[in-house]
């Protein structure tokens, strides 16, 4: 059996003495494409910075191969890269931008081919681009060479910090490509962080919620943050901008995010199976799960997005496509708070 | 007005025939200052990269205390330096008093604060995703630490400038440390100040000429440097 890639213990993270991010255990196995999903400042660019060696953890322990690792560990500095969520290119010509963390292993013979192929990788033409100096780049393209400097180095791990949230819709698409390639002909093991839902649903071996710091969940759940307000008599919930009620029970504060697994989805109130809060919503997005070839469906009630698995029989029965409007339950009683 | 007119007539003809008391003090000017600027950026960019790049407590005190030190007279420099390299000064046995390398350690103490602190500046205003992208790439320390001093030279190339500045244009510690003994120890400013006070114009305004086109040479160099790196 293979040791996993990465191996976390008792990984603890504060700035300030303000603490970011705490994970008790986790591994990453090797070649898995792992999805970190949650609201911002919930720790994700955090884990990923801790797991790219570029920062110490206050405490606890990271395993790479098996080996503990810090920054600079030369067990693992050529082995890991992180694209961090905004590119920044240091002040020197995309080819030496791109060429770079070459130059530092000291791949000295075929750096200008490397590099070369590294920018046709991301769609950059090497003959336009790579003479040009870092100011001379739009921000997708910039990102893109962010990217193509990392692929050149046919990491083992590659970490993605919102690799698409400032590109386009088209660099966008590329990149995702791209970084699906590096997985399927080199075994990179992704770690991907990104707000993009639907994607990472299709990606990924492994989804992982973050909240607060901490992973709170490893699959579909819908999180709902609060203000909440009182519905009725031990009934709290929020009023939609549909103006449907979403009830949840008694919160533990005011503020507390609901974690809420839908159990089942009709296109037809009155078929909806079993007990629970039935809501209208809108499918607005439909796409194939990777790991567990179902589908998976984003319905917006009101404008929350609920997440949704169907087996594909389910999606023919009900005919799902975006725009349809269905209905979704789910329980009181399962919701939970973190 | 003549007197200034004739001035620049006489700056000319000093310049062209070569005259052998102007070319000396622009001689020792250029290889004090040069000497004194080298030994500041060697001592001063590694010691503000430090100060910029590194938190540690009394980082705030520290700073303050360079930023003061960069607007140290020269005159009080001179005194400190005249005091240690006199005879009866603690460093008195290297014979350093009325010589080119004892105003080389004035010049050198006048430049090291602003070297140190604009050096400083530079690292702190550069940009924290640097060092996540160098750190990303593979980079160990040194590695970590020659790119960032790369990538801030612009900042750092702009604090050389001012201290070179500085150093060719005092004259305190020329005046003071140096003696402005003619042949020897006999600088830009020393002669102008010199030859203003004897009422020698001529030679005055011909060596100011050369510091401006000394301070021009150098700007475009950097200017060049600065449009190919």
């Amino acid at each position: 059996m293979h040791l996993p890639i990465y191996e976390i213990r008792s990984l603890e993270h504060s700035y300030g003495g303000q603490p970011v991010l705490s994970i008790k255990h986790l591994t990453v196995k090797q070649a898995h494409i792992v999805g970190l999903i949650g609201p911002n400042g919930s720790g994700k660019s955090t884990l990923l910075r801790l797991l790219g060696l570029i920062e110490r953890p206050t405490h606890g322990e990271i395993f790479f191969n098996g080996l503990r690792v810090e920054p600079f560990s030369d067990e693992a500095r050529f082995l890991i890269t992180l694209l961090p969520q905004e590119p920044f290119l240091m002040k020197r010509s995309v080819f030496s931008n791109v060429s770079y963390g070459l130059k530092l292993r000291g791949n000295g013979r075929d750096i200008v081919d490397k590099a070369n192929r590294a920018l046709s990788l991301v769609g950059l033409d090497s003959k336009d681009f790579a003479r040009r100096p870092w100011y001379a780049l739009s921000g997708g393209e910039a990102q893109r060479v962010a990217l193509a400097a990392r692929l050149a180095l046919n990491p083992k791990v590659l970490l993605l910090d919102e690799p698409t949230a400032s590109v386009d819709a088209a660099s966008a698409q590329l990149i995702k490509e791209v970084t699906l390639r590096a997985r399927r002909e080199l075994g990179t093991t992704l770690i991907v962080a990104s707000h993009d839902w639907q994607w990472l649903y299709e990606i990924c071996d492994e989804i992982l919620h973050l909240f607060k710091g901490r992973i709170f969940g490893r699959g579909r759940e819908t999180i709902i943050f609060g203000p909440w307000q009182k519905l009725g008599t031990g009934i709290w919930g929020k009023i939609l901008s549909d103006k449907q009620q979403l009830p949840v029970p008694p919160p533990p504060n005011q503020e507390a995010a609901a974690v809420i697994h839908v159990l089942s989805v009709s296109e037809d109130r009155s078929t909806i199976a079993g007990e629970g809060i039935v809501l209208s919503g809108t499918v607005s997005r439909l796409s194939l799960e990777r790991k567990t070839s179902q589908l998976f469906a984003t319905i917006l009630v009101g404008d929350l997005p609920f997440k949704v698995g169907l087996d594909i029989q389910q999606g023919k029965e009900h005919t799902l496509f975006p725009g349809r409007t269905v209905f979704i339950r789910y329980r009181l009683d399962q919701i939970k708070w973190i | 007005m003549d007197f200034i007119f004739e001035g620049f007539f006489e700056a000319y003809k000093l310049l062209v025939s070569g005259n052998a008391e102007t070319y000396s003090a622009i001689l020792a000017t250029v290889k004090v200052s040069s000497g004194s600027i080298a030994c500041s950026l060697l001592l001063g960019i590694p010691l503000g990269f430090c100060l910029g790049y590194f938190d540690f407590s009394g980082k705030k005190t520290l700073r303050t205390i360079v930023d003061t030190l960069m607007a140290l007279p020269t005159v009080f420099i001179g005194l400190l330096v005249y005091a240690f390299i006199t005879r009866r000064g603690p460093l008195g046995n290297f014979g350093l008093l009325f010589t080119l390398p004892g105003i080389g350690i004035g010049q050198t103490i006048l430049a090291l604060p602003i070297v140190i602190g604009l050096s400083a500046t530079a690292v702190e205003s550069m940009d924290q995703k640097l060092r996540i992208t160098i750190m990303s790439m593979g980079a160990n320390r040194r590695q970590l630490f020659l790119t960032s001093l790369w990538e801030c030279r612009h900042g750092i190339l702009a604090g050389a400038i001012a201290a070179y500045g500085r150093v060719m244009t005092e004259v305190g510690i020329s005046m003071m440390v140096g003696g402005n003994i003619k042949w020897h120890t006999r600088t830009i400013t020393t002669a102008i100040a010199l030859e203003t006070n004897k009422g020698q114009f001529g030679m005055g305004v011909a060596l100011g000429l050369v510091l401006l086109a000394i301070a021009f040479c150098v700007n475009l160099s950097v200017s060049f440097l600065r449009r190919r790196y």
